[in-house]
């Protein structure tokens, strides 16, 4: 079963160096879903990546995942 | 490598995003020594593998990012890890030895640069390497992040900034494989 909350926090656990405070919270709009992510202060550059790049990542995945389900989900990693 | 951490993410992964695909780690079998040499493939199957493939790879490529990020590899440890399906980066890589060798051929007989479009790290280092034994030309990457492309100069001439507009034009030579 998809969930795309689930799928950004375990891609998060996965990364972080502290996955106890990995927290997604899930804000529905009518046509976009938006997957709000905090972290550890220290652990941001981890899902970030080098020049954006494993935010990008976790964004290319959600897209594919989003285009089966015909809805749009936007990742914001909150600092 | 640890290979069952790998598979519990990716079940992870494609059981949230509810992808239909399933996986297999394979050895890597060495088929552009030269170039490539991984120790553990992970090969791609089913439905959605088209969707894995669409826009050069980038959703192959993004789980395979993800994946090393997760097993914290070093960017030099990154070439022992290969993700693919229906041979597709088997395939690039031929592909782009191919450009390079192209390239470097129009860059001797214009004497002009020619500048790749934006690739990889893993796809400019097949590029360099194609080109290591030249001695006529010589390549080069400039540009940051995504934009990061190779271009090839001819062996005396000093680089360009690092920007696509000021290049000379490319014209019809191969660029980048429409290749799915």
């Amino acid at each position: 079963m998809a969930g795309m909350k689930e799928l950004v926090e375990d891609i998060a656990k996965a990364l972080v160096d502290i996955p106890d405070q990995v927290a997604v919270r899930e804000v529905q709009g009518e046509q976009v879903t938006v997957l709000e992510l905090r972290v550890a202060p220290s652990d941001l550059g981890k899902v970030i990546g080098k020049q954006g790049r494993t935010a990008r990542s976790i964004r290319t995945i959600l897209g594919a995942a989003g285009m089966k389900l015909n809805r749009r989900f936007t990742l914001e990693i909150l600092e | 490598m640890n290979e069952q951490r790998i598979c519990e993410f990716l079940n992870q992964v494609i059981g949230n995003a509810g992808f239909d695909l399933s996986f297999q780690l394979c050895r890597g079998e060495i088929r552009h020594p030269d170039f490539e040499n991984p120790e553990v493939v992970v090969k791609f199957s089913g439905p959605d593998v088209e969707l894995l493939l669409a826009n050069k790879g980038e959703l192959l490529l993004a789980l395979e990012q993800l994946t090393m990020e997760m097993l914290r590899m070093r960017p030099e440890e990154h070439s022992l890890l290969c993700f693919d399906a229906n041979d597709y980066r088997m395939l690039r890589i031929e592909e782009l030895r191919l450009s390079a060798q192209t390239a470097a051929e129009r860059v001797k007989r214009s004497g002009l640069p020619y500048r790749f479009n934006p690739m990889t790290s893993r796809e400019r280092r097949i590029i360099h390497l194609a080109l290591r034994n030249e001695t006529a030309v010589r390549s080069e990457s400039s540009g940051v992040g995504p934009n990061r492309q190779v271009v090839i100069y001819p062996a005396n001439m000093p680089s360009l900034p690092a920007d696509g507009r000021q290049a000379p034009s490319p014209g019809p030579a191969p660029r980048r494989g429409k290749r799915r």
